[in-house]
C-alpha cells in the first residue's frame, strides 16, 4: 500500500483541505479507490468490442471522481464539475466519432407526434411554465422555462431555422460573462451583476434546452 | 530558471504567470495559432503509381473551417495550460487540449483516420482518470492547488501525485502517435495537423516544470 505524507505536510498549511481526524478516512477511501480503478482498468483491458469499451471508460472516469470527491471539502464539489464536464464531452465526442465511423448517422427526420392533444395541449402548458420559469430566474427558471418551450416546440412541425435561438443562447452568455466582470472590477455594482447573471443564464438555459424539443434528426438543428 | 516570475497576473491565491523558461513556449503556442489564422490549407498530391501522372486532392471548405476552428481553439488551451498557475486548471487544459487534438483529426471523414481518431478518444478519456485524480491527490494532501502556494511552502506533492499526473500527461499528448499514424500519410490537413505536434510537446515541457516545481 501507498503512504501518503499527510501528517508532515499538514502542519505547516495555512488551510488543510483534509484534518487530521479524517486523515485514516481519507487512506481507507483512497486505497478503496484505488482498488476500484485497477478492477475498471484490468475491465477495460479483456474488452474488445468498441461501444462496450466506450461505456467501462465511462465508467472508469467516475472512478477518477470518486478521487476527486475524496478531498472531502466545497473545493471537491467545484472541482467535480469540471471533472464531470469534460468527461461527459469527451463522451460525446467519441459517440458522435464512433457513429461516423460505423456510418449509423441518423439522416433520415422522424415526424411529428400527430395526435390531437399534441396539438391543444402544448401552448398552455408551454406558456404557464415559460412565465413560471421568467418569474423565477436565474438556472432553475430557465430549466423551467426551457420545458415549457421543449413542450412547445415538440407538438409543432418545424422547419425554419434555428441559428436565431443560438445567436439568442450566446448573446445571453455574453451577458453572464460582463456579470462575473462587473463583480471582479466593480463589487459595488453587485445588484446589477446578480440582475445581469440572472436574466443572462435564464436567456441561455432556456434557449440551449428548448432546442432540445425540435431535435428530429433535420439539418438545421 | 524556474523561480524567476516574469509577468504575473493574480487572482486571488492563484497566479497567472510566465517565468523565463515559459515565456519561450508561449511565444511559441501564440506563432502557431497566428499561423493556423493566417494560413491556407495545403492540398496534397498523389502520384498514380507506374505513370508519371499524379492528382491533387481539394479540400472542402467546411473541413477546412473547422480544422482552423479547432486548431486555434487548441492553440489558446495550449497557452491556457502554459499560463496558469494552478494545477487543477492545468489537468483541465489538458484534457481540452485531447479533446481539440480528436477534433482536428475526426474533421476528416476516412475510415482508418476515424479509426485511429476513436483509439485516440479512448485513450485521452482513460487518461483523465489519473490526470485528475493527481491533481485531487495534490489538493488533499498539500492543502492548496496553487503553484505558487506550493512553492512558497515548500511543500513537495506525494511522489504518486506527480507520477499519477505524468500518465496524464502522457495520455493526452499522446496524439502525435495516433496523427503519425493516420494523418500525415493518408489525408488533408496540413498545416493545422502541425497544433497537434506542438500542442503535447509544450504540453510536456510545461509539465516538466510543474513537476519540478511542486
Amino acid at each position: 500500500m501507498i503512504e501518503y505524507p499527510l501528517e508532515t505536510a499538514l502542519p505547516s498549511q495555512t488551510f488543510g483541505f483534509v484534518s487530521f481526524s479524517q486523515v485514516s478516512l481519507y487512506q481507507i477511501g483512497i486505497t478503496i479507490a484505488f482498488v476500484a480503478i485497477a478492477i475498471a482498468f484490468s475491465a477495460i483491458v479483456r474488452e474488445k468490442d468498441d461501444i462496450h469499451k466506450m461505456l467501462l471508460i465511462d465508467l472508469i472516469e467516475i472512478t477518477g471522481l470518486v478521487v476527486i470527491v475524496l478531498i472531502a471539502t466545497d473545493l471537491a464539489e467545484a472541482l467535480i464539475l469540471p471533472g464531470l464536464v469534460v468527461g461527459i464531452a469527451e463522451i460525446m465526442v467519441i459517440s458522435e466519432l464512433w457513429l461516423a465511423k460505423e456510418e449509423l448517422q441518423q439522416k433520415h427526420s422522424v415526424r411529428k407526434l400527430d395526435i390531437e392533444v399534441m396539438q391543444t395541449a402544448p401552448p398552455i402548458i408551454g406558456l404557464m411554465l415559460a412565465v413560471y420559469g421568467i418569474f423565477l430566474t436565474g438556472f432553475s427558471g430557465g430549466l423551467i422555462a426551457a420545458l415549457g418551450l421543449m413542450i412547445f416546440f415538440l407538438g409543432k412541425n418545424m422547419d425554419e431555422r434555428f441559428a436565431a435561438v443560438e445567436n439568442a443562447a450566446g448573446y445571453a452568455w455574453a451577458l453572464w460573462v460582463l456579470a462575473f466582470l462587473i463583480f471582479m472590477f466593480i463589487p459595488s455594482q453587485w445588484f446589477l451583476a446578480v440582475m445581469l447573471a440572472a436574466v443572462g443564464i435564464l436567456l441561455k438555459v432556456m434557449a440551449k434546452m428548448s432546442l432540445v424539443g425540435t431535435m428530429r434528426g433535420l439539418n438545421n438543428v | 530558471m524556474f523561480e524567476q516570475r516574469l509577468i504575473q497576473l493574480p487572482f486571488g491565491d492563484i497566479v497567472h504567470s510566465l517565468s523565463g523558461y515559459t515565456v519561450v513556449l508561449f511565444a511559441f503556442a501564440v506563432m502557431f495559432v497566428v499561423l493556423a489564422i493566417i494560413s491556407l490549407p495545403e492540398k496534397p498530391v498523389d502520384i498514380v503509381f507506374g505513370t508519371d501522372g499524379y492528382y491533387t486532392k481539394e479540400i472542402p471548405v467546411d473541413l477546412m473551417k473547422f480544422q482552423r476552428f479547432m486548431a486555434i481553439a487548441c492553440g489558446i488551451a495550449t497557452i491556457g495550460a502554459i499560463t496558469t498557475g494552478d494545477v487543477f486548471n492545468f489537468t483541465l487544459f489538458a484534457a481540452f487540449i485531447g479533446i481539440l487534438n480528436v477534433g482536428i483529426v475526426a474533421a476528416v471523414k476516412n475510415k482508418p483516420v476515424l479509426d485511429a481518431a476513436f483509439s485516440y478518444g479512448l485513450v485521452i478519456m482513460m487518461a483523465t482518470v489519473p490526470l485528475f485524480a493527481g491533481a485531487a491527490i495534490i489538493g488533499a494532501t498539500c492543502g492548496t492547488l496553487s503553484i505558487g502556494e506550493l512553492m512558497k511552502a515548500g511543500i513537495h506533492a506525494p511522489i504518486v501525485a506527480k507520477l499519477f499526473l505524468l500518465v496524464g500527461v502522457l495520455g493526452e499528448g499522446m496524439a502525435p502517435f495516433y496523427i503519425g499514424k493516420a494523418e500525415i500519410t493518408r489525408s488533408p490537413g496540413a498545416p493545422y495537423i502541425l497544433m497537434i505536434h506542438v500542442s503535447s510537446l509544450l504540453l510536456f515541457l510545461r509539465a516538466v516544470e510543474i513537476f519540478l516545481m511542486v
